[in-house]
């Protein structure tokens, strides 16, 4: 089915040479992939993550057919990667290289022409299709300039924009919001967003939390070339099982705390002063979606609030638990 | 989604699309197109003036002895004009794998549904456009330049038909040509290295194919070795339709129809080669990685 992938017991192993001095090497056989098993479902944002190494580049290279699996099955748009490769390039739309990939001596308009004929457009079609990702990422300025005179930026927009030209149901993205500045990051994920609501899948990876948070519907986890978790986002947080904090300000009487206590789920609350505010403290099983409830009984206790700050498990929370360190500290060591 | 299924059209497309992209990208660099053109006078001008040197006034007559024309210039222009197309063949080709590779954009091709070799089927015609120019200016301003009739002793005067059977052997050598770039194509893809293989390459090319003598004088294995290699077959072919030199069959169209066999033959064991080479490279590291 279009805008589907399904993964079974996926494994890919690679030979590399381990050099020993100047002439001295010997072949090592290394593991990027172990039974990986995963599905991505039509019309979702499914975010990719995992520390460097992980094997997520292993896997999408897989999926777009790059590189050929040792063992297992995949299918992408209801086509096999092995049987089927020509079918699932056709309707796969990649952005895998970032601001690579792209010819420099050509102009970014010509280098949508170009990817256009290699993806069978005809001519028409290419040059009405390289209008439109032109008009669509903003880049009529630029379109008539050769790609050397590009920002990084640049670069990263109209190599976003080659992914499009086949106007696929299924986008494989990597890390496409980097050497992206801010506002051009938040305007690319706009798109990606409305690329989704017009029913295309996005397979999505980033080194950005907060962004795979945000965009994602669900997520898969990959460390050491296997697969730690899969799922929404909120039962990844769910899964980890941890006391919630929320912290409640403003005027809180002994009634309404004890309110508080008597709501499903809380374990502990504690009522503290703070520079003349008070500030109410409560550890809950299932704090997020406790909130509404701890409200209502605050105020049906007549407290008066003035702020609330939960204290939320994060994606990286999960991130962590899942694989002992932080996608940041990851990136950073790259 | 359009329905994007290839069709003879569209991989003709590419074709010219794949042909067009490298014409754009060598037109941003004008100077090229004239160096393309004084590389082989200056590459055949070393052995005329050496010769002229060391032979004198006798240099003509000697020549003729050995080769069977008294026109050592045009033989000399042909032999480097024709080096110029079988050079560019296998730097094209091999470095358009390496410098594809390097800049990432190989691996966007192999994103594409498109079958590689009808990118490489475009390469190898921007290649041909590019060879041919150069060394149908390269021989005929070489010819003014070095003051000689290019093409004394076969072409007469009024008479073209030497001049479609030179073209005829050009042509007809080009696809056996190409087949044998994808066989380096393949090494390329294999070891992840161009530059060092094609300056070692050129040396054996011009060597075998006797761009500035006949491999008469070549010890019997050598001399088999070097009509093995189409383009032997292709410099001697023009050289005997322009000069008289003598084709190897006595008769043209039995040479001709060696070409043909290799024409055959070679482009096959290229893709053969090429296509093994790809899937073994995609089951370990893939094409990307340089």
């Amino acid at each position: 089915m279009l805008g589907t992938v399904r993964v079974e017991g996926l494994s890919k192993t690679y030979t590399v040479r381990q050099r020993k001095g100047l002439f001295k090497s010997e072949k090592r056989a290394v593991e990027a992939l172990r039974g990986v098993t995963l599905d991505v479902q039509a019309g979702e944002i499914f975010g990719l993550l995992g520390p460097n190494g992980a094997g997520k580049t292993t896997l999408i290279k897989i999926l777009t057919t790059l590189l050929l699996p040792t063992s297992g099955d995949v299918w992408v748009n209801g086509y096999h990667v092995r049987k089927q490769e020509n079918q699932v390039r056709a309707t796969v739309g990649c952005m895998l290289m970032g601001e690579r990939g792209l010819y420099w001596k050509l102009t970014g308009r010509e280098n949508l022409d170009y990817f256009g004929a290699l993806y069978h457009l005809p001519p028409a079609a290419r040059k009405r299709r390289s209008m439109e990702i032109i008009d669509l990422l903003a880049l009529g300025d630029i379109a008539d300039r050769t790609v050397e005179t590009y920002s990084s930026g640049q670069k990263m927009k109209l190599a976003f924009g080659k992914a499009l030209i086949n106007d696929a149901p299924l986008l494989v993205l990597d890390e496409p919001t980097n050497t992206l500045d801010v506002p051009s990051a938040s305007e690319l994920r706009a798109i990606v967003r409305d690329l989704n609501a017009q029913g295309k899948t996005i397979i999505y990876t980033t080194h950005i939390m907060a962004e795979a948070e945000t965009l994602c519907d669900r997520v898969a986890i990959i460390d050491h070339g296997q697969l730690l978790a899969l799922g929404a986002i909120d039962e990844l947080k769910a899964s980890l099982g941890r006391e919630q904090v929320v912290r409640i300000e403003g005027v809180i009487s002994s009634r309404a705390l004890d309110a508080v206590r008597q709501v499903p789920g809380v374990r502990q609350a504690t009522r503290t002063s703070l520079e003349g505010t008070e500030l109410l403290t409560v550890v809950s099983a299932n704090g997020h979606t406790n909130l509404p409830l701890l409200i209502a009984a605050l105020s049906q206790a007549g407290a008066l609030i003035q702020k609330i700050s939960p204290e939320e498990v994060t994606l990286e929370d999960v991130f962590i638990a899942k694989t002992g360190r932080t996608l940041a500290e990851d990136t950073r060591a790259r | 989604m359009p329905d994007h299924s290839p069709t003879i059209r569209s991989r003709l497309a590419v074709v010219l699309a794949s042909t067009r992209m490298r014409l754009l990208t060598i037109s941003r660099y004008p100077g090229q197109l004239l160096l393309d053109i004084v590389i082989p006078i200056v590459f055949a001008a070393m052995p005329i003036l050496l010769g002229r040197a060391t032979a004198g006034a006798d240099a003509a007559a000697a020549f003729a002895a050995n080769t069977g024309t008294t026109n050592y210039v045009a033989y000399m222009l042909i032999g480097s004009s024709v080096f110029m197309i079988v050079s560019y063949a296998f730097w094209h080709m091999a470095y358009w794998l390496r410098w594809e590779q390097e800049t990432g954009t190989l691996e966007a091709l192999y994103l594409s549904p498109t079958h590689r070799i009808w990118v490489a089927a475009g390469t190898a015609l921007y290649s041909c456009l590019r060879g041919i120019f150069s060394a149908l200016a390269a021989f005929l301003v070489g010819s003014l330049i070095l003051r000689v009739q290019p093409f004394g002793g076969g072409a007469s005067a009024g008479s073209f038909a030497p001049l479609g059977v030179a073209f005829l052997f050009i042509l007809s050598g080009l696809i056996p040509l190409y087949g044998m770039t994808l066989l380096f194509g393949a090494l390329v893809l294999k070891v992840k290295e161009a530059n060092a293989l094609i300056n070692l390459m050129q040396w054996g090319i011009s060597f075998l194919m006797g761009i500035f003598f006949p491999i008469a004088f070549f010890p019997p294995l050598l001399r088999l070795a070097a009509l093995l290699f189409p383009p032997t077959w292709m410099t001697n072919g023009v050289r005997s339709a322009l000069l008289g030199v003598g084709f190897f069959f006595r008769e043209w169209y039995l040479d001709l129809a060696v070409l043909w066999a290799f024409m055959l033959v070679a482009p096959l064991l290229g893709y053969w080669v090429f296509a093994r080479t790809e899937v073994s490279v995609r089951r370990n590291e893939g094409v990307g990685q340089f």
